[in-house]
């Protein structure tokens, strides 16, 4: 019997018991929220537009480098394991077939990124109610591109696994991930709003961008805007996890 | 009915040819001893009948069913493997690694724990596997292999690590598995470590396949030299003078490489010159040295 998608991603996510991918899916977006505050508080600065201020100084250059960035190294981590001792031979002589296994390795990456942003939703809350005294709560529109940041991140998640199951190299990966967080933020700056559908790193950030009136964004939460988005990440993932999975379905393991 | 066969199977890196030509033919519920020195192809062979490695030239059939990246998944099923280092996550106990390979593969407890118990790693569970010995990742490895209930197992050098009782475990081990019908290939550059627990070999030298066949097939192919007790061994040396090549020790004369017809028109020609004859003999070879003879001194 042909193991089912749900129980090799059970064994993915079994996999990451005790891994070091918590702490960056935990640190990367507290330090960013609470450094962009910091700045706030030092340069004694009053949020002049409330909640919308605070999601800009959290999420804007979060959304440019440290978060593309994070999602190579946590595929990087991922992987990390795969290439070790006989691991690789093991995983290759399972009746997994590949498209699961990249799959798998795809949404496990992907759920510790959207992990990432639900830690990040949660800390602009608590530093808002707690270090600023904000009224109310974060509007519905940041809940909303929260969640489109958890689809976001999928095409990147696929690319950076692909990357990290190609290469044994942990630093390789992460170093295309940062050169495809540099092009998408010059593309992003120079307007090219065509790049989303090109460059999974260039989405990720774009998605990040939304509501938030920078880098081309008309700081409003469109309809049109939000399926973009949806429809350029559902594309861009499938399309490099089938590239991946016939790359990977050819190769051969080392001799 | 054959579990492996194969059919010219080669792989080639540009001009270098790294295995040639290779007809295996492994019979169900054996334990097959794949021999060979270091870098003779064993782990290349192996990883190509595991589609690992995509063969150069060649098929490899596995029960029946071509084996190829058509449909390796589908046969990899019924196969447990073992190439060059065990698996396992460091970070994880063996305990753990095994519910992994429980949950991805869709076993039941029962057959995790028998695959536990064959290895005997049931008292090292709790351990996380980066604390194991080389001897322990093996077991856990062997057990991995064991776990899906295969009915052929192909281990690489499982022996690798372990300590002399260690290694009869695993001969055991592979015997009783063989003994219900599971075929067991296992590779070792060192006969003595799977000699006692083999009934079937392949010699491996330079990617070539030097023998192979049963136990005693294998004496068979390696002629032992007759030894011919006499008083005068010199003289009847003498006798045989460039027609074999003969070697006086002590009371002895050794003649290698002669099959019993040649053996008797020589005693008939040592009689007939009236050289004292009171013993012929064959002389008695271990498997390591029918070994030695086959891979010219284990030096191929």
């Amino acid at each position: 019997m042909t193991p089912s998608l749900s129980a090799v991603l059970g064994t993915e996510l079994g996999k990451l018991k005790r891994s070091l991918s918590w702490s960056i899916v935990v640190l990367l977006p507290l330090v960013m929220v609470f450094a962009g505050s910091f700045m706030t508080l030092v340069s004694q600065q009053q949020l002049a537009d409330g909640w919308h201020t605070l999601w800009l100084r959290s999420v804007v250059f979060y959304g440019l480098f440290p978060l593309t960035l994070g999602l190579g190294i946590l595929a990087s981590l991922v992987w990390r394991p795969e290439h070790r001792g006989g691991n690789w031979n093991a995983l290759m002589s399972t009746p997994v077939p590949t498209l699961r296994i990249v799959l798998a390795k795809t949404l496990a990456i992907a759920l510790l990124g959207a992990v990432m942003q639900l830690v990040l939703l949660i800390a602009v809350v608590v530093t808002g109610k707690l270090l600023f005294g904000l009224p109310g709560l974060l509007p519905p529109r940041y809940l909303l591109v929260t969640a489109l940041l958890v689809v976001a991140v999928l095409p990147v998640a696929a690319v950076q696994s692909a990357l990290s199951m190609t290469f044994r190299s942990f630093a390789a990966p992460v170093a295309v991930a940062l050169v495809g967080a540099g092009i998408a933020a010059v593309a992003l700056a120079a307007e090219l709003g065509g790049v989303i559908f090109v460059l999974p790193h260039a989405l990720t950030a774009r998605a990040t961008q939304l509501a938030t009136g920078t880098f081309g964004d008309s700081g409003q939460l469109t309809a049109g805007g939000s399926l973009a988005i949806v429809c350029a990440s559902a594309v861009l993932t499938l399309l490099v996890v089938a590239l991946a999975t016939r790359f990977q379905e050819r190769r051969d393991v080392r001799v | 009915m054959d579990t492996v066969t194969t059919v010219n199977l080669t792989k080639s890196y540009g001009r270098q040819a790294v295995v040639q030509g290779l007809d295996l033919r492994i019979p169900q519920g054996c334990v097959y001893g794949f021999l060979g020195p270091n870098g003779s192809g064993k782990s290349t062979t192996m990883k190509m009948l595991l589609s690992l490695v995509q063969p150069s030239a060649g098929e490899v059939h596995i029960m029946g069913e071509p084996m190829n990246r058509r449909t390796r998944r589908r046969q990899l099923a019924r196969i447990g493997s073992l190439i060059e280092a065990p698996p396992g996550y460091g970070h994880l106990t063996g305990g753990e690694n095994l519910r992994l390979v429980q949950r991805s593969l869709g076993l039941d407890e029962a057959q995790v724990n028998r695959a536990v118990q064959a290895v005997r790693l049931d008292k090292q569970l709790d351990k996380k596997v980066a604390n194991y010995s080389l001897g322990m990742k093996q077991r856990l490895g062997i057990a991995m292999a064991l776990a899906r209930e295969p009915r052929l197992l192909i281990l690489d050098e499982p022996t690798n690590g372990l300590d002399p009782a260690g290694i009869e475990e695993i001969r055991e081990l592979l015997r009783r598995l063989a003994s219900r019908g599971v075929t067991v290939m296992v590779s070792s550059h060192l006969l003595g470590e799977i000699d006692k627990a083999a009934d079937h070999f392949g010699i491996l030298a330079e990617g070539r396949l030097l023998f192979q066949g049963s136990r005693e097939q294998l004496f068979a192919a390696a002629v032992p030299d007759v030894l011919i007790d006499t008083p005068e061994p010199r003289q009847a040396s003498a006798v045989l003078d460039g027609r074999l090549t003969t070697r006086v020790e002590g009371g002895s004369l050794r003649i290698g490489g002669i099959d019993n017809r040649v053996t008797a028109r020589v005693v008939a020609d040592l009689v007939g010159a009236g050289a004292p004859i009171y013993g012929v003999r064959r002389e008695e070879q271990s498997l390591e040295d029918v070994f030695m003879t086959l891979t010219a001194g284990g030096r191929l």
